[in-house]
């Protein structure tokens, strides 16, 4: 379980790296018939008081991959902490680009939807069956 | 008298438990802090019906010859295609970035001669403006109303192309707004629209902002710069203006 929440960390910061990568570089991106990811990441919404969200990501899964490498019950802890609160702003990222932005951006949702909802999984009973143990 | 039962201590496996509760409670209140921030912040700072006068990108134009979709000399030995659509948020970020740079120092001295290859690639409001600035082209004033259109873009296929916006920025730029309407309309319009489609595809336009330079009569060729800054344009021009 250890491994999986470390390869689910690596892959996130690959994506969250991409996300702020492009958001610093505007230009690596064009805009397309498809809409997507330039919207999103252009709008209001990808800063948070002058911080880029993807940025916040990367921090959060360097975070997480570090936790994970140091692997004590803190730690643990600390991974299921941040999990379920990266779980509660994922949901409100996916509401956002659905409802206000009204586009969606591939590798957000690939964030979102897919590494961290495997990462609070992993976490939270990774968490509790060491606690139960 | 017999000595009070004692409490036993809390087992191990329960003070883990609640530990995990209240990092789990920690991390609800710093993301709903977070949501709130961003819901203040970024909600009220996107109306999108921002205004500009046309003031400043009049400055910028002023005393460039102006010429259906091209502005710059007509003998200027570089031409620089930029197929853009309206709403695009990149294209915006282009025109707030190198754009007013790369008119002052190669277009006003007459090296660089730039062509608005517009075109509808995101939607109803993309083609919508695309069919007004075009129409503003036949007063002399396409790359005003198009600055004008840039600086006051909203979230793509709002709606946020409305008669209103495009007549106040119509009077912004000193632009007949009653003409305007009618050339929108026309079928001159339409063909002109059709015909940089077409030459999108055969060209291969991946999106928008997409650059090609065309030195005299020679064939166009695709450029990428690395960023919008003025610096990654000068050595593209530098090259062309070489050749």
């Amino acid at each position: 379980m250890r491994a999986g929440l470390a390869v689910v960390a690596v892959a996130g910061i690959a994506v969250a790296g991409y996300l702020t990568y492009v958001h610093y570089r505007p230009d690596a991106l064009i805009c397309t018939s498809h809409g997507g990811c330039e919207t999103v990441q252009e709008s209001s919404y990808a800063e948070l008081a002058g911080i880029p969200v993807a940025l916040l990501g990367l921090i959060a899964w360097c975070a997480v991959l570090a936790l994970v490498a140091w692997d004590s019950e803190t730690a643990r802890t600390l991974v299921a902490a941040i999990a379920l609160g990266a779980a509660g702003f994922a949901i409100y990222l996916v509401t956002l680009q659905a409802f206000v932005i009204d586009a969606w951006c591939i590798w957000c949702l690939v964030n979102d939807l897919v590494l961290v909802p495997l990462l609070t999984i992993l976490a939270v009973w990774r968490a509790l069956r060491t606690a139960d143990a | 008298m017999p000595p009070k039962p004692r409490k036993p201590p809390p087992r191990r496996t329960d003070t883990k438990k609640r530990n995990l509760l209240i990092a789990g409670a920690g991390a609800v209140a710093v993301v709903a802090i977070l949501v709130v921030v961003s819901v203040v912040v970024a909600g009220g700072g996107d109306s999108g019906t921002t205004t500009t006068s046309g003031a400043s990108s009049s400055a910028l134009f002023a005393g460039i010859p102006q010429d259906g979709t091209e502005l710059g000399a007509k003998d200027a030995p570089v031409t620089f295609v930029q197929f853009e659509d309206l709403q695009c948020p990149i294209c915006r970020s282009y025109q707030e970035d190198g754009f007013s740079q790369i008119v002052q120092d190669y277009v006003r001295p007459g090296k660089v001669r730039l062509q608005f290859a517009g075109i509808a690639i995101l939607g109803q409001d993309s083609e919508k403006a695309l069919r007004y600035a075009l129409a503003a082209a036949n007063q002399g004033k396409l790359w005003q109303y198009v600055a004008a259109l840039y600086a006051n873009q909203g979230e793509e296929n709002s709606g946020w192309v409305t008669d209103d916006v495009l007549e106040r920025l119509a009077e912004d730029v000193g632009l007949d707004w009653t003409q305007l309407q009618k050339d929108a309309a026309s079928e001159e319009i339409t063909r002109q629209m059709d015909a940089t489609a077409a030459e999108a595809a055969r060209l291969g336009v991946p999106g928008t902002p997409t650059f090609f330079v065309k030195v005299g009569d020679a064939q166009p060729y695709a450029v990428q710069p690395s960023s919008f800054s003025i610096d990654a344009f000068r050595p593209i021009f530098a090259d062309a203006l070489s050749q």
